[in-house]
């Protein structure tokens, strides 16, 4: 007893000590800003591809070489340890002075963003395409500027969907099932639709089946995930699992392992994006697929459209103009469409998407963007239903669509 | 336990005897040797094979790794991963490989020259809150490194030693004590004390009986204490991934993740530097392993 | 054993009847009036200071910030929004899958730590005899040490995965799983967690065995001898002469065990990390689900310190009863 209670003691002793500490209050420092009356700019962006750290190191180089006031100083951190390191900085009074991300609603609710057009030349500013940037504002101030946008699409696997007798691609869930069904039967560890429902991305294979039967997720002001529109999808998810039309285990497959498998002609349909295209070239260019819009409940045109986006952090406000000059220098057309190519993703600028127009790759996700649906991602609450997705939404696989859907808004509201 | 006591009491000090006989009888028959060898062989093969899928997936390229008819060995050797991954666009591997290792023998350094007097002393002496002192340096491994991130980072960006290695060899060496302290602390006491007060009274002063006699008896602790913190340091990964930014300056399991990308991740690589980062490992064993023997064979007070 | 070890008596007059009576001011006044009890902790303090300095300069900070943070309100950008009492620690223990999430985790623990001392005092023996080869088994047996513990679950993650992985090939080949791409050990919560207790004794054999086999070698050979004479067997030999000269070192080893295993993040995320729910969850998982995901850093802070009083009582439980600490 004496010995716990001495113990006991010695903690709370050092514990006062080290509070008093914490509470004068580390952090606010903000470093070496200035090495030699350099001004110095943090970027913190994830890995999109291997590409990744040499297309910013590019974009850097070049424009020091035009700037060189201004130090760049890049770090990529993959896309599980980013929000990690982002969210230790700016807790730790440090955040990166731009920042390539998802959700950015939290950060602007907090107070840490500058507005968009503070650290952009209006010309830069007004060659966004407005869907985007309409994406990007919170009560009619755009807080991030859009970087990269793809749209999904079904890929079909000609091949396989032949040998079972399908003539046509489906467009409605009665034929994708009918035909998932079909291609399953061909057996030999084939699937007919992958369905990646586990924790990668599950908010996608969500969104495109309960969407495609007419929900959503929400808007700016509400997340509606428990709402009677998105029965329907989840229904039809688990009508698609109960009929064997998927792989196994779809509640806890990821995305990326899923589509590899497709990639090599074990799957009939699954749904992918841009990137998809290049990687089939790259690992089994004979596959003889083709792209078609996704089938929705009554064949309706609809997809998931995504967009990632650039965010500068206001920190002590003293950067602006060294930001503005790097994010005017980005987005020039030179410099720009290149690095969305190179990622394969779509363009977000006017310019760009002009120049990218006769891109083949890009072609049938660009013809489905129009119709796309993006996330309530200017919703605050949106991180935490995202969360709530990709950690609740695969248990439709064994339980009740009602309950997960419940399960999930519950989570989402707490969050 | 209640054996503990009359077992030990019969055991005559070390120091009396002139030679410390292995424990193993000197005339084995042939039959026990080839069962000892079989049983060996297992042993080895399961401790291996995890690290053999991982060789050969490291001289696989991206698309054999991912194939969906997987094959037990690679059908072609693509040895110039082994190559390529030294010069990859996502990370400046040679300079990770450095600074993993420049941090890892720091911070073992340290670790040594700090818990070894505390060991023995904690070991050998009385001395007010020793229990205490004891128990803080185990609660240190009580936390988790998970949330201790951002501590870590506040504190070192207070210091202004974020991004030097110097703060994780700091890190490093102030989580690892621990063990290494109560590690070498279970030898020092299985010392009978004896053998001090021996030297003692002979005018040796402390620092002496520490290095000239109890050391080379608690070498077998101290190497598992050395690898066992040099193992910890060299594949800490949490706090790497806060403190240290610039990429030359991250240690290889940091460096590791860059090979992830959002869509696809270029394994070969990743095993690689996996296998890659055995190597030092299992080479300073070696090296160090023999003292291991040493205290086997020749354990015998100097 | 008595506990006489650690009873040197502490500061502020708790003096337990030594012949002299204990000093109010400890160690920190000079030699003015020597005191046996200051004078010690004088003399202790060379020994373990930089220990103490390395331990108060680096450790205690991040730990005080996670208790601070347990008791904040903290966004989800990482932004202190003020104090909220003890409602972190109430949404933690309101959690539908709190007690689940706990009992799994006493399962992962006890299993992990039971199996892995278990199988290691074999492989300490394999090891210990003397046969061609050895040095090589012995080197085998370190791999799993030196390799990163992600980089193992990695491989084994893989190596269990439908289509991909060559165990699940493996198992096919030899007729144990009937469906031509292979089972989702990895897929569903109850195989993973089995998968992922069998990487985690794995991983934790190399230390434990290690350790007991550096243990075995402070066995004397005459004692070893004596018993041989006595007419003692093999067995009786082990248990009445060698394992007790394991016990400290052994006892020192479990402890760690304990305290590694509770604490094991990257097996459990690995293996476990794709499935839905918290059907697979142990205490460290769900607060790694908190930060990650959820991005609750106070809510983990909270949970942490739900966790690092648990270990504590874990430990001081096991520190009274099997007491690594030798005598002085």
């Amino acid at each position: 007893m004496k010995k716990s209670l001495r113990l006991g003691t010695a903690v709370a002793l050092a514990a006062t000590a080290s509070l008093t500490l914490a509470s004068c209050g580390f952090g606010g420092g903000s470093g070496d800003d200035e090495a030699g009356g350099k001004t110095t700019l943090d970027l913190l962006v994830p890995s999109y591809s291997d590409n990744t750290q040499g297309l910013w190191e590019d974009v850097i180089e070049g424009f020091e070489a035009e700037n060189t006031d201004i130090d760049v100083k890049l770090e990529v951190q993959s896309w599980d340890n980013l929000e990690t390191v982002i969210a230790t900085k700016i807790q730790g009074g440090e955040a990166p002075d731009i920042y390539n991300g998802g959700p950015f609603a939290g950060f602007a609710a907090d107070e840490l963003l500058y507005p968009a057009e503070d650290v952009v030349s209006p010309d830069t500013f007004s060659d966004f395409q407005d869907s985007f940037i309409a994406n990007a504002e919170v009560d009619g101030t755009a807080y991030a500027l859009p970087l990269i946008a793809s749209a999904r699409a079904l890929f079909v696997n000609n091949a396989l969907l032949e040998q079972a007798g399908v003539t046509a691609p489906p467009t409605n869930w009665d034929e994708l099932l009918d035909a998932a069904t079909k291609v399953s039967a061909l057996g030999g560890g084939i699937a007919g639709y992958g369905m990646p429902l586990g924790s990668e991305e599950a908010q996608a294979e969500a969104a495109v089946w309960l969407w495609g039967g007419g929900g959503t997720f929400g808007d700016a002001t509400e997340i509606t995930v428990d709402d009677p529109a998105n029965l329907p999808g989840a229904d039809q998810i688990k009508k698609m699992i109960d009929a064997g039309a998927t792989q196994a285990d779809p509640g806890s497959t990821d995305r990326s392992p899923l589509m590899d498998i497709f990639i090599q002609g074990k799957i009939g349909m699954q749904v992918g994006l841009p990137p998809t295209v290049g990687q089939i070239e790259e690992n089994n260019p004979e596959l003889d697929y083709s792209i078609v819009p996704i089938p929705t409940q009554d064949g309706s045109p609809m997809t998931v459209g995504v967009m990632d986006q650039l965010m500068a952090f206001e920190n002590d406000g003293d950067k602006q103009d060294a930001i503005t000059k790097f994010l005017d220098y980005y987005y020039t057309s030179d410099v720009y469409v290149p690095w969305v190519q190179a990622e394969g993703f779509l363009p977000v600028t006017k310019s760009g998407a002009e120049a990218l127009s006769g891109e083949e790759a890009l072609a049938p996700f660009l013809e489905v963007l129009p119709d796309a649906k993006f996330y309530p991602s200017t919703n605050p609450q949106w991180s935490a239903t995202d969360a709530a997705f990709k950690a609740l939404f695969g248990q439709l696989q064994t339980k009740p669509a009602q309950d997960v859907l419940t399960e999930i808004q519950a989570q989402a509201d707490a969050g | 336990m209640a054996v503990t006591a009359p077992a030990f009491e019969t055991i005559a000090p070390p120091a009396a005897s002139a030679r410390k006989r292995r424990y193993t009888e000197d005339q084995v028959p042939l039959r026990k040797v080839i069962v000892r060898m079989i049983a060996g062989f297992i042993v080895l093969a399961i401790f291996v094979l995890p690290y053999v899928i991982m060789f050969f997936g490291s001289v696989k390229t991206k698309a054999q790794i991912r194939s969906v008819d997987p094959t037990y060995f690679p059908t072609e050797w693509h040895w110039e991963n082994y190559v390529n991954m030294w010069s990859t666009p996502e990370t400046p591997l040679p300079q990770n490989l450095i600074s993993t290792i420049i941090i890892s023998v720091f911070a073992t350094l340290i670790v040594l020259l700090v818990a070894m007097p505390a060991a023995y002393y904690t070991a050998r002496f009385k001395f007010p809150f020793r229990m205490v002192f004891l128990f803080l340096v185990i609660v240190t491994q009580m936390l988790q490194p998970a949330v201790l991130t951002s501590g870590l980072f506040r504190q070192f960006l207070a210091f202004d030693m974020i991004d030097t290695w110097a703060a994780m060899i700091f890190i490093n060496a102030a989580f690892n004590l621990s063990f290494a302290v109560w590690i070498m602390h279970s030898f020092f006491a299985g010392i009978p004390k004896e053998v001090d007060e021996a030297a003692q009274i002979d005018g040796a002063g402390r620092l002496r009986v520490l290095f000239t006699i109890s050391l080379p008896l608690v070498w077998p602790g101290i190497v598992t204490a050395i690898v066992f913190t040099f193992v910890a340091c060299w594949n800490e990964f949490a706090a790497s991934l806060v403190i240290l930014s610039t990429a030359g300056n991250q240690p290889l399991s940091v460096a590791l993740t860059k090979f992830v990308g959002q869509y696809e991740t270029s394994w070969q690589y990743v095993f690689g530097v996996s296998i890659v980062a055995i190597v030092p490992v299992v080479i300073l064993f070696m090296i160090i392993e023999k003292r291991l023997v040493g205290g086997l064979t020749a354990g015998s007070v100097k | 054993m008595s506990t006489t070890s650690d009873a040197s008596p502490i500061q502020a007059g708790a003096a337990d009847g030594r012949p002299r009576p204990g000093s109010g001011a400890p160690a920190k006044g000079g030699a003015a009036a020597p005191r046996p009890r200051g004078r010690d902790l004088l003399h202790a303090l060379p020994w373990i200071g930089p220990a103490l300095i390395l331990i108060f300069g680096v450790v205690l900070f991040p730990a005080v910030v996670m208790f601070y943070n347990s008791t904040r309100d903290i966004s989800q950008s990482g932004v202190d929004k003020g104090s909220v009492g003890l409602d972190n620690y109430i949404e933690v223990f309101n959690f539908p899958y709190f007690w689940p999430i706990f009992g799994r985790t006493i399962i992962w623990v006890v299993v992990v730590v039971v199996a892995t001392v278990v199988i290691s005092l074999g492989l300490a023996q394999i090891l210990n005899k003397a046969f061609p080869g050895r040095r090589i088994v012995r080197l085998a047996v370190i791999i799993p040490w030196a390799a990163s513990v992600v980089m193992t679950t990695m491989v084994v993650y893989y190596g269990l995965e439908p289509y991909f992985g060559i165990i699940n090939k493996f198992l096919v080949d030899i007729g144990l799983v009937d469906t031509p791409e292979g089972y989702g050990w990895t897929r569903n919560p109850v195989t993973a967690f089995a998968w992922s207790i069998v990487v985690a004794i794995f991983v934790s054999l190399p230390f434990t065995t290690y350790t007991i086999l550096a243990g075995l070698q402070t066995v004397p050979g005459e004692v070893l001898e004596a018993a041989k004479m006595d007419g003692a067997g093999p067995i009786r030999t082990y248990w009445g002469v060698v394992l007790p000269q394991l016990r400290s070192a052994l006892a020192v080893a479990v402890l760690i065990n304990i305290i590694n295993v509770f604490n094991s993040l990257p097996i459990l995320k690995v293996m476990t990390g794709s499935i839905p729910g918290y059907d697979a969850d142990t205490i460290m998982t769900m607060i790694f689900k908190y930060i990650q995901n959820q991005h609750k850093v106070d809510v983990a802070s909270a949970l942490s310190v739900v966790a690092f009083v648990i270990v504590i009582v874990i430990v001081a439980v096991y520190v009274r009863v099997v007491k690594p600490m030798k005598e002085v």
